[in-house]
């Protein structure tokens, strides 16, 4: 029983990390007024650029990692000029990201020959003697350096993003371009490389995916993932830890299903697969119970184009 | 894949289950042209490189080259343009290879009365239309008496999609085979929802070993299963094609598609004007081609060789594998002692036979 447990608890963070950064880099760009519902295409693009700098290119894991997350910065800069520039509805330019995202990668991924080929991916590290602790050991001393290095990511965007002149610019952006842009702040300019930057994470997410945790390519990979981070965001209500506290509850019922599949329990199986989608469903409705009456914590501006000649 | 074998062939379910109409002889206009239609990319590592692998074979038979459009997905207005482009440049013997073909291809048929089409995993069929599928669980069986063959702890896992009758046949077949190796062999299945996450396929499979598995069989789409267990040093058996290709040390044997064995016959008959399409589909075993198995790795002993490959014989001069008496995981007889199931039997096979453990 402890050793189902143990190992439970230590398969969590691989499941949790993806949403985890995808929900921040979702985060970076809302809180700027920018929804961008093309994660799920973003997170592909990750995948397979970090996939295919590993098997084309002979690039270890990590900069294999880091060149997907420039790739996703890259791609989004389409999506950034459809909406900041050209005042396109982001729900819609969000979703043309998406097929677009989907269609692009499932064509290079098949014309480089990367799909179905396995690789050796990104290594678990254990950190020395601390590995060998019981129970503590293998849940926080053998885990990938993405894992080590997320709640560090948190920290950082956390601090950037509320800490700093940059966090708060990007901040009043989403809240209030009117006010911002009266201010002197360069809306259309912040907005644009909060959607970089958003992507990037995004990106490290897919990326996580593939060479972090499958260790392979195949078609639309992410299957989906990228939605649940756009519902964890919400229900977080666009703070970080939230989302992370989210991130990990989700990664918690993914590792579980299968375990208790392969230890013999019996139980329904659509059940237990719409399990992440019911807690998805139970969180905001307890969320939105218990927020009834509070002021809205959603961007202000968030989906609203800023067309200076239309302030209000 | 995903959509493709999904509900498959309820109609050749059906079929089976009526009485036969007589077969008609349907004969193309003019030289026999053949063009396929593949689902999937035709590098997809699995079913759509099934057929992609078949070609040069047919082509042989042919005696010319037959052209090929990769990633047409199951929709018709992806599917109705490199068909009509087909037909227009002479081709009249038209191979289509998904599920979702089914509606469209039912469709051009009746359009272009004069030509002939092939639909793997289809479930429509016509006077100049037969839809096809295999019968993998007889290459599963075998398989699983792979599985029994090296395992030690005799404790199997099994990754699978989803709890269809298609899949359910291969996990029944699989535990029977490795019942007949060893006969307090079980198999734990865990069902992934889908046919391509690779994630959820190392979850299962890790999981499975996690919990004394030795050797992880699969029916999903992705040789996931076999890398995770190339990774754990333990022994897997594969679908689709030889995954011994992804993992070497791992993968003991493999169900494969063996297209070109039954589709070479069928391009022959209707070279030669005597093409009978089969009134409620074609259902190909090992004997006819459409399956068959990739065996055996280095861990397999020569007298387990023996046995399976005998097996497989048995299998060719017709044992059918589920034989009664026959009883499922909750003690229900499903075969009486003598019985043998038919095909409309094993096209709603929602049960598990004494040995499996899977999820409702």
């Amino acid at each position: 029983m402890i050793d189902f447990l143990v190992s439970w608890i230590a398969n969590t963070p691989g499941f949790a990390a993806p949403y985890a950064l995808a929900a921040l880099g979702l985060i970076v760009s809302e809180r700027a007024g920018v929804l961008s519902l093309g994660a799920e295409g973003f997170m592909l693009v990750g995948a397979v650029i970090g996939v295919g700098m590993i098997l084309s290119f002979g690039m270890p894991p990590l900069p294999a990692m880091v060149a997907a997350m420039v790739a996703a910065a890259l791609v989004s800069t389409l999506f950034a000029a459809l909406v900041v520039w050209l005042k396109i509805n982001q729900v819609i330019a969000g979703l043309v990201m998406v097929f677009f995202c989907q269609g692009a990668t499932s064509l290079i991924g098949s014309q480089y020959g990367w799909t179905n080929r396995p690789f050796t991916g990104l290594p678990k590290i254990e950190l020395g003697p601390l590995a060998n602790v019981p129970v503590l050991g293998p849940i926080l001393a053998a885990q990938d350096v993405v894992i080590y290095a997320t709640p560090a990511i948190f920290l950082g965007v956390v601090y950037v993003l509320f800490r700093t002149h940059t966090g708060l610019r990007l901040r009043a952006v989403g809240e209030s371009p009117e006010a911002a842009d009266a201010a002197g702040i360069d809306v259309s300019g912040v907005r644009f490389l909060s959607v970089m930057a958003g992507a990037s994470l995004i990106g490290l997410a897919g990326a996580y995916i593939s060479v972090g945790s499958a260790k392979i390519w195949v078609e639309d990979m992410t299957s989906g993932r990228g939605w649940i981070a756009v519902a964890l965001v919400i229900f977080a209500r666009w703070s970080p830890w939230r989302a992370l506290a989210g991130a990990i509850l989700f990664g918690a019922i993914e590792a579980l299903v299968p375990k208790l599949a392969a230890a013999g329990v019996r139980l329904p199986q659509y059940l237990m697969l719409m399990t992440p989608y019911l807690a998805t469903l139970g969180v905001m409705i307890w969320i939105a119970a218990a927020r009834r009456g509070a002021a809205p914590d959603e961007p202000g501006a968030l989906g609203v184009p800023h067309v200076r000649e239309e302030r209000r | 894949m995903s959509k493709v074998r999904i509900c498959a062939l309820v109609a050749l379910a059906i079929g089976a289950a009526t009485p036969t109409v007589a077969q008609e002889v349907f004969k193309v206009e003019g030289a026999p042209k053949v063009a396929i239609v593949l689902f999937g990319p035709k590098n997809d590592g699995g079913w759509s490189q099934a057929f992609e692998e078949a070609r040069p074979s047919l082509e042989k038979v042919m005696g010319a080259t037959i052209p090929v459009v990769d990633k047409v997905p199951e929709d018709a207005a992806s599917i109705t343009p490199p068909v009509e482009r087909f037909i227009q440049r002479g081709h009249n013997v038209i191979i289509g290879t998904a599920f979702g073909y089914s509606d469209t291809f039912k469709k051009l048929s009746e359009k272009h009365p004069k030509v002939a089409f092939l639909n793997a995993s289809g479930i429509t069929n016509g006077p100049n239309l037969e839809s096809f599928y295999g019968r993998t669980y007889q290459s599963q069986y075998l398989c699983g008496m792979v599985a029994g063959a090296v395992s030690k702890s005799g404790k199997l896992g099994f990754v699978a999609a989803n709890p269809l009758p298609v899949v359910n046949w291969t996990i029944n077949a699989y535990e029977l085979g490795a019942k007949k190796m060893n006969p307090n062999a079980t198999v734990t299945v865990v069902f992934t929802g889908a046919w391509n996450n690779p994630v959820k396929e190392r979850a299962a499979a890790a999981a499975l070993i996690d919990q004394g598995a030795d050797v992880i069989g699969q029916h999903v789409d992705t040789p996931t299963p076999q890398i995770v267990a190339q990774e754990r040093g333990v022994y897997g058996t594969g679908h689709h094609r030889d995954l011994s290709e992804f993992a070497p040390k791992a993968t003991q044997c493999s169900s494969i598609w063996t297209w070109a064995k039954f589709l070479g016959p069928e391009l022959e008959a209707i070279k030669a004007g005597n093409w009978k399409p089969q009134p409620y589909g074609a259902f190909p075993g090992i004997k006819e081609g459409g399956t068959d198995v990739a065996c055996c790795g280095s861990a397999v002993s020569a007298e387990a060789k023996e046995k399976i490959m005998a097996a497989r014989q048995a299998i060719i001069d017709g044992d059918p594998i589920f034989a009664g008496p026959l009883k499922d995981r909750d003690g229900k007889e499903r075969l009486a002692a003598g019985a043998k199931i038919d095909d409309a039997g094993l096209w709603k096979m929602d049960w598990f036979v004494e040995g499996v453990v899977a999820q409702q």
